[in-house]
Parts: C-alpha cells; structure tokens; sequence
C-alpha cells in the first residue's frame, strides 16, 4: 500500500470514528421509514396533492402512491437539506485538525501535504458517496418494503410512468449523479475548512453560500441572468434529470462536467491554501 | 552537521518571533534549546519541522538544505511538537497505527516496544480521552521514537509528568544519545533539567541567540546556579563553606545556606560539611533560566 492509499485509508478512520459521521446516516435511519410508514398510512393525501394540477384533464382510477414515488419525492431533500450532513463532516475534516492540535503529529510525518489534503479530499468524496448512496437504498429500499413497489409515475412536462425495472436503474444513476452534486458542497466546506481552525464557521459559511445562490438563482431578475452560470446551484437540479425519456446523457455530462469544474477550483484553492499554511496551532 | 540553521529568521505581522538564528547542532549531541516563554522556541521548532515557513533563512538538516530534501526527511526525524495532541477518539495504540503507517510503515512489536518504554503497554487500548496530561505527554514521547529516528526534536518533554516519569525521562533522552547514537535537540525552558542532560545548549530571547556552546562550559561559568543546603548548625556550615575555595559565593537566607557550585562538586559540599560535624537534612539544587539570562543580559549591556 502506497503512503498516499494509507493517508486516504486513514482519513476514513478517522472520519467514520467520529460520532458526528453518524448523525447523518442515523437521521436517515429514522425519518425515512417515519415518513414511509406516514405515507403508507396518508398517503392519499400525498397523492391528491401531486395530481391536483392534472385533475379534470383526466380521471384515474386506484392509487399511484408507491414506495418508489415517495422515493423520488424524498430526492427533494438533496436541494438544501441533506447538504448539512456534507458540510458537517467537509467542514470538520480539516479544520478539526488545527483545533485539536493534531496537524503538529500529521504534519511531521513523511507526508507532503498535496498528499495529506488530497487524501483528505477524497476521503471526503467516499464519505459523501457512502451517504447519499445509503439514502438512496433506505429511501428506494424501505419505501418497496413499507409502502410497496410498482410503477413510478413522474410529473415531468406531462406525466411519464416507469415500469420499477426501468425506475431502480435512473435511481442508481440519479444518487450517483447526485453525489457528485453534493461533493460540489462538500467541495466549499472543505475549502473553509483549510481557511480555518473551527468546523462551525466552515458550516454556516457553505449554507450562507448556498442559500444566497438559491436566492439569486430563482429571482427573475433580467441583471441576474448574467451571472446564474456561474452559480453552482444552477447545475444541481441535475439528479432529476435521469428520470427523462430518453435519459440525456449529453445533458448529465455537461452539467457533471460544470459541477466538476466547481469541485477542482475549490480543490484546487484549497491544496494551495493549505501548503501556504502556517500551522500555529 | 544535523542542523544547521542560518539567519533563520520568522516574523508574524510586524513580530519578530525567530531572527537570524544561527544554530549548529552535531550529531550525537543532546542540544539544549533554552529560553523563557515566547522567547522563539517554539516557532524555531515548527521551522524545523515545516509547520512554519521561515520568513527568511535556510534550514539545513543532514547536510542538506530542508527545501531540496521535500518530506521525506521527516522519515529520520521524530517530534514532540508543544503539547501532545492526538486523535482523542482513538486509542493510544491506533493513533501510533496511524502514525507509523504514515511514516512509512511500523510493526506491531515496535508500536508495543515504544509503548513498553513509556509505560503505557497496559493502557495502550484505552481512547486517549481518558488518558491525562502525563499519559498524553509519554504518549507524545513514544510517538517520537516511533519510526526509530536519527534525530528526535523534543519539545518541553516532562512538562505534566511526576518525579518519576521526569527521571524516566531524562534517563532515556540520555541513553539514546549514548547508546544509540541519536541526536537529541531538547526545548525547555528549565536550566536545572537541561543542565542534568545536554551536552550543548542554546539560549534564545525575543527570537535571537543570547548564548551558545558546550554546556559544561556555560554552565560552569554562571553565577546562578545555587544549591540549597537545609543544616542544623548554620555558623559552623558557613565557616566550612568559606574554607573551601571552590566555592564562589556563599549567603545565608531563612536559616538556609545558598551555595554557588556546579552541580558535579554538590556530593564534595555534602561530604565537607559531614566530615566538619553538620548534619546535612537537605540538598535543593535550584537554578533560574530567567536570573541566568538577565545576568547575560546584563554582562552584554555593560
């Protein structure tokens, strides 16, 4: 094993020895089955609610509500919600090292620290993989269990139905993709994080970003307009888009690629933050 | 050479902490590097280990200039680093793991055989939040020789240790010099400490060198390094001590004799003293780094 493969193996110790790591994946443990067995039981509700823009169109007979339906409802929680369990982890990863003093044990190791803070990106990645990948198998897996399989009707520009074979292969594609998004987050944490010797500010840092793109984002104001490609928050819608017919490859790759681009300049400045880095902690 | 540092030199906003700091450190020597708080030991140490960038400067380690040799010359060195911090989530034995791991690859024997020498094999399971300042502080130890390191940086060692664990201390910093052959750059602030185990030392202020050399050499030559005798005849103790012409200075202070002797002539003083009929009932060495330096202060100002 090469001394970087062994940074990157030890960032993840270090990451999943950690309570906080699991905050995220135990909130999911508790409100996805929660909301499950709620729509088993409302479910109607739900429903009436999703079809009301096409009722008097057509009539439906039965129900459309599946686990599989509430799943992609949950996907809903990747916009603003779930990046909390990144940032919390991201902006920890770094910061929590020149708080508790351990940069002066890490740093005099024969280790450059183009390796250190590379292994703790992508230590970082892996984490936000592991729990988005998660929430997608508890979400998908436990909505068949408890509120049962079937069709997935989505309400896309009119209304598309996926038989569950075709849909479990655009969720896989769908929570991948939206690691990617999520790394984007993950990506301006961890950034703050080398800016820094407290976790805390790393957090609020990246949700006042994300809130003030979002606002700026969705205001229709023709001056904004100019500067929404440069908003990452304007690609994250990305992780519905496998839910298309036929799937846009060309238009996933493009925004991934846009994503990306984020993901390296944040790498990017902070690897050079970082080695500039006095540690006086 | 093992270090050499020139016109080393940091400065932190209009600070001055390290200023042309040239130090030469051989191999097989225990340095001593002295000086009060914020005096610059720190931020020196950090240099040398690449927490800090120099503001201006070269560090040379092994011969060669720190900048062409990239990390990996931190494979022959070991730090103790200010205080001992570590992953307190993890055990004592899996943060030496990790270390090891990263610093090129440990067995299990050496993490245990470094633990045995600091007296932590019994604890080495236990998360180091529950260890305290002492068991934290040899842990930093073991962490330090770890990887076997020709050169070992050891940063105020027996700060929060007991009188045992300190003489533990000592003694091993004096054996891997002796019978290993390592070189031993030790950061303390407490001369009596430093006089009992390096055989060089430097003493830095406001980030300069304030003296430097052989530490018998130094050390003999000051005036502020006194040993304290508690006897039941004082008079007749003080007539002893002015008969004895290796003694330089002689005061009585609260029924106790200050004697200035360097430490190798204390066991001499106690047998005179015995042989003349006083009964010895303590011997205190007590020196000062802080009257030790402003008496080189002062002799520089004249």
């Amino acid at each position: 094993m090469t001394p970087f493969i062994k940074t990157i193996r030890w960032e993840l110790v270090k990451i999943f020895s950690k309570w906080r790591t699991y905050i995220g994946f135990g909130t999911i443990l508790i409100l996805v089955p929660l909301i499950m067995v709620l729509v088993r039981k409302y479910g109607i509700d739900i429903e009436n609610e999703a079809l009301r823009s096409f009722q008097g169109a057509f009539d439906y007979i039965g129900s459309v509500t599946n686990g599989l339906l509430v799943s992609y409802f949950l996907m809903n929680v990747l916009w603003i919600h779930f990046p909390f369990f990144i940032v919390l982890v991201a902006g920890d990863i770094v910061a929590s090292e020149g708080a508790s003093g351990t940069f002066r044990i890490l740093l005099t190791r024969p280790l450059s620290r183009f390796e250190v803070i590379t292994g703790k990106f992508i230590a970082t990645y892996v984490y936000t993989l592991a729990i988005v990948l998660f929430l997608g198998l508890v979400s998908v897996g436990l909505g068949i269990a408890i509120v049962g399989g079937g069709d997935l009707l989505v309400f896309n520009k009119g209304i598309l139905i996926f038989s569950q074979g075709e849909a479990l292969p655009r969720f896989l594609i769908a929570y991948l993709v939206a690691s990617v998004m999520q790394m984007t987050v993950g990506a301006l944490a961890f950034l703050f994080s080398t800016w820094t010797s407290n976790a805390v500010g790393p957090i609020i840092g990246t949700y006042a970003v994300i809130v003030v793109s979002y606002i700026l984002s969705v205001l229709q104001i023709d001056a904004l307009q100019a500067i929404r490609p440069y908003l990452f928050v304007t690609y994250f819608n990305v992780f519905f888009v496998p839910f298309n017919v036929p799937v846009p490859w060309r238009m996933i790759a493009v925004q991934l690629g846009k994503l990306g681009i984020f993901i390296l300049i944040f790498y990017a400045l902070s690897v050079v933050s970082f080695i500039r880095k006095d540690i006086k902690t | 050479m093992i270090i050499k540092t020139i016109n080393l030199s940091k400065k932190f906003g209009k600070i001055w902490a390290v200023r042309d700091l040239n130090l030469e450190i051989d191999a097989g020597q225990i340095f001593g590097f002295l000086g009060p708080n914020g005096a610059g030991k720190s931020t020196t140490i950090r240099m040398l280990m690449g927490l800090v960038k120099p503001s201006r400067g070269t560090i040379e380690l092994f011969g060669r200039d720190i900048r062409q040799q990239g990390a990996g010359v931190y494979r022959r060195i070991g730090a103790l680093v200010e205080k001992p911090d570590f992953y307190l989530y993890l055990s004592a034995w899996r943060n030496l793991q990790l270390l090891g791991d990263l610093s090129g690859g440990i067995s299990s024997q050496r993490i245990a055989e470094v633990l045995e020498i600091v007296r932590l094999s019994e604890r080495a399971r236990d998360k180091v939040k529950n260890y305290s300042h002492g068991m934290r502080q040899r842990l930093g130890i073991a962490q330090a020789l770890l990887h076997d390191p020709e050169l070992i940086i050891l940063d105020e060692p027996t700060s929060g240790l007991d009188p045992v664990g300190i003489k533990e201390i000592r003694d091993l910093i004096v054996t891997l010099a002796r019978d290993f052959g390592k070189t031993i750059f030790l950061s303390s602030h407490l001369l009596h400490e430093v006089e009992q185990t390096c055989t060089h030392i430097a003493i830095i202020d406001r980030g300069m060198v304030v003296v430097q050399g052989e530490a018998r050499r130094l050390l003999g030559a000051s005036d502020y390094f006194v040993t304290e005798i508690v006897v039941d005849d004082v008079e007749k103790a003080l007539r002893i001590c002015h008969d004895s012409q290796w003694i330089k200075k002689v005061e009585v202070k609260d029924r106790t004799l200050k004697v200035q002797i360097i430490s190798a002539d204390r066991p001499n003083l106690v047998k005179d003293l015995v042989t003349g009929g006083v009964a010895v009932q303590a011997v205190i060495p007590r020196t000062s780094l802080e009257d030790y330096y402003l008496s080189l202060v002062q002799s520089s100002d004249l």
